[in-house]
């Protein structure tokens, strides 16, 4: 009788040990990936005994939120980082080196390249490409046409830019022919940077320990975009805009050219259907094009002991069926040897921003935040002054000075 | 002064009856009752003061590991341009809004002084900017101020002032004034309020006294209200100067430090260093020095009223 006890123990045993297994993660992501994440992780729990549990955060308070969490012992496992800080928290050790698994994927070289790039910290890889985004000039149709202009020929060079922009301006009754946020550093490192970029001009050294960014080319585009609040009827408010009005005046039809991004496209075809809009790459002054490559890096904190669950749910997200699901809900895909399959059946116009991502770039540094992306760091008070004072010149040297300031304060002593 | 109006100036004096003495029970007696506050005070304030002093001399990122660097930060101030512009610039932000506060609040509160028919809807009326959150108000001037769809840009466009969108943002007067302008719509009405009590508590036999004197309204003013308003008026400014040095919401919210950073208070560098820059600790150093300017703003305004009562 004690055996037959002891068996059906050890037969319910047997029964629960899978359950008993089943294991879950914490994984925080930015407000702005609320659209995919959801979708992501519910797609991942459904089919594994595994779960991530996801906490959206607000995207301006994730980096104090979780440096609170840190210090308390209660940060997560994972995180969806905005790429652009993952050398900050790379090299404050806040991340585990993901060097020797990220090898092993039989696709590591097809990841972007520009997510793979901010990964990287003293030649070790904290980070891989989990989310993308990519920088594109986006039209409208209608007001081309309109301006007597060929809505199939979208601007391939500066010149073009401004004399479309011009033709559009003079329509009158209230239509601009370009616009941007000239108050807000993400907005201007996202469309107005691939200007440079894409002439042969650069922001940082490759190590982003020296500013290059008073160069040529950047002097040409800034040149260009005065010519452009001159004589393209640029919104006035452009000058203080610090991003709230990104993407309002195109999206009421008003504009006739503009730096955006990839988000565009699902956005003007969901809520604003009756802008009649094509996309086209940023283009160089005479030739050639660039972009921002923007988007989330995965990362495993430092202190997790869940890292091989994180590690099964990145490599799950690699899966062509969740870059689907992924670009499905408004993010590039990540792997490149399989984006084209990823974007099959979705708007044809996500092929430009998805090219664009594969050869797009991240000006790399620990204090991005502090010299490009804050609303008054030295990056938009630069570019600022440069359009919009009559020292243009002064403006570019200024900003380069206060930007390697700051650069050379955060470097390591010793 | 003619000897009825000193007579009933003397009479209506605070302070002026002798006050009872009190014995060592009662002032036990009080502390008891202030132990609480002192409690909270202890916990809220000189606690966090205390850790805030403790971080400013290190050098404390938002990420990774701090180290000791005494008073490193205290220098590195010394040469911080920015945050030395900054505070200049909340000085003068702090000298024109309190100016502009009292220009309002001093008339209003002389108008709704005494009661009569109506006068209670339009205190409430004057008041009710003030229940308005700092956020909300700044949001909703944000929206006034909007040169493509606001009220104002269309307004002056309509009147003919304006042949275009106002981009009143994008200058440095306009946006400075336009945040003066929504402080001093939001705030009149509280700083009326703080004023009311004091002016209700003048008696109204000196007023009575001194116009059988034959004085003018400016000279009653300048001999009655103000000298016995002292105090109420100390209270006041030391609000107005200590809301106007730590000012920020309005600017994170209307300017964004804009245009081109020339509206940066001294609490939005703080809160740029501490959290966009990620320097807790140089942040927590400024926040001490911040906190010494405004004690010592302070102390030199009740030092110079208090010698302008005594005189």
């Amino acid at each position: 009788m004690n055996d037959k006890i002891a068996l059906a123990i050890l037969a319910v045993s047997a029964l629960a040990a899978p359950a008993a297994r089943a294991d879950s993660f914490t994984i925080w992501a930015r407000s702005d990936d609320a659209g995919f994440m959801g979708p992501v992780v519910k797609a991942y729990n459904k089919g594994h005994a595994d779960k991530a549990k996801l906490n959206i955060v607000v995207a301006s308070q994730l980096v104090q939120k979780f440096a609170a969490a840190e210090a308390a012992g209660s940060a997560p496992d994972a995180l969806s980082l905005d790429l652009i800080y993952t050398p900050a928290f790379a090299s404050a050790g806040q991340l585990q080196d993901l060097t020797d698994w990220a090898h092993t994927l039989p696709y590591f070289s097809h990841l972007s390249p520009a997510h793979i790039a901010t990964g990287m910290w003293k030649g070790r890889l904290y980070a891989l490409p989990f989310s993308a985004e990519a920088s594109i000039l986006v039209y409208n149709k209608g007001l081309f046409k309109q301006a007597g202009l060929d809505p199939a020929r979208p601007p391939a060079t500066w010149a073009e830019v401004t004399a479309d922009a011009a033709k559009i301006a003079a329509l009158g009754g209230g239509k601009h022919g370009y616009t941007f946020s000239a108050s807000c550093g993400g907005c201007m490192i996202f469309t107005f940077a691939p200007y440079i970029w894409a002439s042969g001009g650069t922001i940082l050294s490759e190590d982003g320990q020296r500013v290059t960014v008073d160069n040529p080319a950047t002097h040409a585009a800034i040149a260009m975009y005065r010519d452009l609040v001159a004589h393209g009827g640029v919104p006035a408010d452009a000058q203080s805009d610090n991003g709230a009005n990104f993407i309002g005046a195109f999206a009421a039809g008003q504009v006739g050219i503009q730096g955006a991004g990839a988000f565009m496209i699902g956005l003007l075809t969901t809520k604003y259907k009756s802008v009649d809009f094509g996309v086209a790459p940023i283009p160089g002054k005479d030739s050639g094009q660039s972009s921002f490559a923007g988007g989330d890096n995965i990362v495993i904190t430092r202190d997790s002991k869940k890292a091989a669950l994180v590690r099964d749910f990145i490599a799950w997200a690699y899966t062509l069926d969740a870059q689907r699901l992924m670009a499905a809900h408004g993010s590039l895909p990540v792997r490149l040897d399989t984006a084209s399959a990823a974007l099959d059946g979705l708007d044809p116009r996500y092929a430009v921003p998805q090219q664009a991502m594969a050869t797009g770039r991240t000006p790399y540094s620990v204090v991005f935040n502090d010299i490009i992306n804050s609303a008054n760091g030295p990056w938009v008070e630069m570019v600022n002054k440069a359009i919009y004072s009559d020292d243009p010149d002064g403006a570019i040297r200024d900003g380069q000075a206060k930007m390697q300031a700051i650069i050379d304060r955060a470097r390591p002593k010793g | 002064m003619s000897a009825t109006t000193q007579a009933a100036y003397a009479a209506a004096r605070p302070g002026a009856s002798a006050r009872p003495r009190r014995g060592r029970r009662t002032q036990w007696l009080g502390l008891l009752f202030v132990l609480p506050a002192l409690g909270f005070a202890g916990l809220f304030f000189l606690l966090p003061l205390a850790m805030t002093f403790w971080m400013s001399l290190h050098d404390w990122p938002l990420l990774g590991a701090h180290s000791f660097i005494g008073l490193a930060n205290y220098a590195a101030m010394l040469h911080d341009a920015g945050f030395w512009h900054a505070m200049g610039f909340t000085l003068e932000y702090t000298a024109i809004v309190t100016v502009a506060l009292f220009a309002v609040a001093f008339p209003m509160a002389l108008y709704v002084e005494h009661p009569r028919p109506g006068i209670g809807l339009l205190r409430t009326a004057y008041f009710m900017p003030a229940v308005v959150g700092l956020a909300s108000g700044s949001l909703l001037w944000v929206w006034l101020i909007n040169d493509e769809s606001g009220l104002v840009s269309a307004a002056a466009q309509r009147l003919g002032l304006a042949t275009e969108p106002l981009s009143i943002l994008s200058h440095y007067w306009p946006a400075f004034l336009a945040i003066v302008l929504m402080v001093v719509w939001k705030m009149a009405g509280f700083t009326m309020m703080l004023l009311l009590p004091g002016l209700q508590a003048i008696p109204g036999e000196l007023h009575e006294a001194a116009r059988i004197d034959g004085t003018s309204g400016v000279q009653r003013f300048r001999h009655i209200t103000l000298p016995l308003l002292r105090r109420t008026l100390a209270m006041t400014l030391v609000l107005s100067v200590t809301g106007s040095i730590l000012a920020f919401d309005q600017f994170y919210i209307i300017s964004t430090g804009g245009p081109q950073n020339r509206t940066i208070t001294a609490v939005y560098w703080i809160v740029n260093t501490s959290f966009v820059s990620f320097r807790m600790g140089y942040g927590a150093a400024l926040s001490i020095v911040l906190m010494m300017i405004l004690l010592g703003v302070n102390l030199i305004q009740m030092a110079l009223l208090r010698t302008r009562e005594g005189e």
